[in-house]
């Protein structure tokens, strides 16, 4: 009688207690979360339509529009650009991985896998003097003759900032993609073969196909990310145009001004919306229905 | 044997070129952080030594060389990550317990607080919260700064407690209880010794990430609090060897993170994503 009781508890399904046993866990979590989060998230979008005087106004959409209108259009071009090359690449170097069997393919994962925790203020850091003017980069490029001495590459600005995205983006996909990889049984691809498929027709017709909604997941967050990322704009970008986050901090610290700074927020969360909703309805309905 | 060889070519191209691009970026560092005359367009530094090591890490005071002793940002990252791992992981482990073991009412709208932070930038969420700390006191101080660690630190720690709870099976519990344990004994006795090597991942990760985090930091904090992300972007602009060496110091405990946990750390933890 109690052991048969208790196993039906330990599902959940006990009455009184048990039933908010879990609430109760999940409790200090949640309202942190509702304090610290979802406050200054609802406050950000309230401030961004209050003016001056407390009312109800566009005058900050109005200013972010005609003080930063090509910042936004520059964030949305870097987090394109830098999101389209690093899937390219990294789809690439995972079907590499997956399908190579040789002791390169193993260095070239663990090389690959190298920057993924590194963080965004020491890649910064690392970019800032290996892209400059007088960086390590333009030295061994003038050194052999590629690039003339008396003007060396300038690279703060679109280039070196996507690149620097490469760099951290590139391996963070390529692990989660290759991690989908490495699920996909041999059979389809020995199958595939033994009917004189050719390896670029394996990858593009059959493994990757199989994994659509693990790279979708991959493309979304990364996407998010380079959007989102303050610090390496922040300290490898020279002058204008900028991101809408590094006008977020002028905004702040220069002016003290919220509103703007708020509406500027909010051309953030536009620019991430669809692919942010895409992410969180998947993962919440996979979590939630197993589906 | 032709193809094979073209092979072997390409598979060294490509490993040559990763190689450059990966470890360029970080021996730029590294020269700069020995390097105490470099002159363009020279390959190498002229004069190379540990001086700018040796005053970072307060072994020596010369006037000469520009850096300052970096022990005392080092103790204040270390206070505000002890602190916040540890707040962080008590409420992460009841969360990610109930997450994993119950079924929880709401369960949907939960998990939507819990991914929200990933999905859409925090940047305007610290810009937000700065008037708000200010009035409380809590802007530019370390107790402010733990909070702003605590929130960026969060979401990772429920998530990846979470999936290291989801990994244990469940009979083991199961039997414990039908032989009488208690809820709270079965938890203490049988599932928290199995699910251990993944609560230690989720605390290590959540450690490293408030050691580097920077944004929160660089709203919260300055220009009072001082953490070794902070003195590195400080010393940036002006001083390239004493930036290298930060970031150095910096570097060492992802990639020591890296190496030792590539074997356990799965896909899901890195983005909540299920399988």
């Amino acid at each position: 009688m109690r052991s048969g009781s208790s196993a039906v508890e330990v599902k959940g399904l006990g009455g009184g207690t048990v039933r908010f046993l879990p609430l109760f866990l999940l409790l200090p979590a949640v309202a942190f979360i509702l304090v610290m989060y979802i406050y200054p998230f609802a406050l950000s979008i309230v401030r961004s339509f209050t003016d001056e005087s407390g009312g109800l106004s566009l005058v900050n959409y109005y200013k972010a529009v005609s003080l930063y209108g090509r910042d936004i259009l520059f964030s949305i071009q870097v987090a394109i650009l830098g999101t389209l090359i690093s899937t390219v690449l990294s789809l690439a170097l995972a079907s590499y991985i997956r399908l190579s069997d040789s002791r390169m393919a193993r260095l070239i994962n663990s090389l690959s896998r190298l920057g993924i925790f590194l963080p965004y203020v020491v890649v910064a850091q690392m970019m800032r003097s290996f892209l400059a003017p007088h960086g390590l980069l333009n030295v061994l490029l003038a050194n052999m003759g590629l690039v003339d001495i008396d003007s060396p590459l300038q690279l703060f600005n679109i280039r070196g900032l996507t690149f620097g995205f490469l760099w951290k983006e590139t391996p963070f996909i390529t692990f989660i993609v290759l991690s989908g990889l490495q699920v996909i049984d041999d059979t389809y691809i020995e199958a595939a073969r033994s009917v004189g498929a050719r390896t670029r027709h394996i990858i593009l017709r059959i493994l990757l196909p199989m994994i659509k909604p693990t790279i979708a997941i991959a493309v979304v967050l990364t996407f998010c990310t380079i959007v989102s990322t303050f610090t390496l704009p922040y300290m490898i970008v020279a002058g204008n145009p900028t991101t809408v986050t590094v006008d977020i901090a002028h905004r702040v610290t220069y002016f003290g001004d919220y509103r703007v700074a708020s509406a500027l927020g909010v051309f953030l969360y536009l620019i991430v919306g669809v692919m942010a909703v895409y992410y969180l309805r998947r993962t919440v309905r996979e979590e939630v229905y197993g589906y | 044997m032709g193809t094979k060889w073209r092979r072997a070519v390409l598979e060294g191209a490509l490993l040559c070129l990763l190689f450059f691009v990966i470890f360029g970026p970080i021996s730029s560092l590294v020269i700069w952080s020995i390097a105490i005359r470099w002159y363009w367009p020279h390959v190498l530094p002229q004069e190379i030594g540990l001086a700018y090591w040796k005053q970072a890490l307060g072994l020596q005071r010369d006037w000469a060389i520009a850096a300052v002793s970096i022990w005392g940002a080092f103790g204040t990252s270390m206070l505000v990550a002890l602190v916040a791992t540890a707040l962080v992981m008590t409420m992460a482990i009841p969360a990610g317990y109930a997450l994993a073991r119950y079924r929880v009412p709401l369960k949907a709208l939960i998990l939507l607080l819990f991914l929200m932070p990933k999905a859409f930038p925090q940047q305007p969420i610290f810009v937000n919260l700065l008037p708000t700390f200010t009035r409380w006191g809590l802007a530019g101080t370390v107790q402010g700064v733990i909070l702003i660690h605590i929130l960026v630190c969060l979401i990772f720690g429920v998530w990846i407690t979470t999936s290291a709870f989801k990994a244990i099976p469940q009979e083991l519990e199961e039997a414990a209880r039908s032989v009488g344990a208690t809820r709270w004994r079965t938890f203490w006795k049988v599932l928290l010794p199995l699910a251990a090597p993944g609560l230690l991942v989720s605390t290590v990760f959540v450690f490293i990430t408030s050691l580097t985090e920077f944004t929160g930091t660089f709203f919260i904090g300055l220009p009072f609090v001082t953490t070794l992300p902070m003195l590195l972007y400080s010393s940036s602009g002006y001083n390239m060897q004493f930036a290298s060496v930060i970031a150095i110091v910096l570097l060492i405990p992802s990639l020591l993170f890296m190496v030792l946990i590539q074997r356990v750390f799965r896909p899901e933890y890195m983005g909540g994503i299920a399988g």
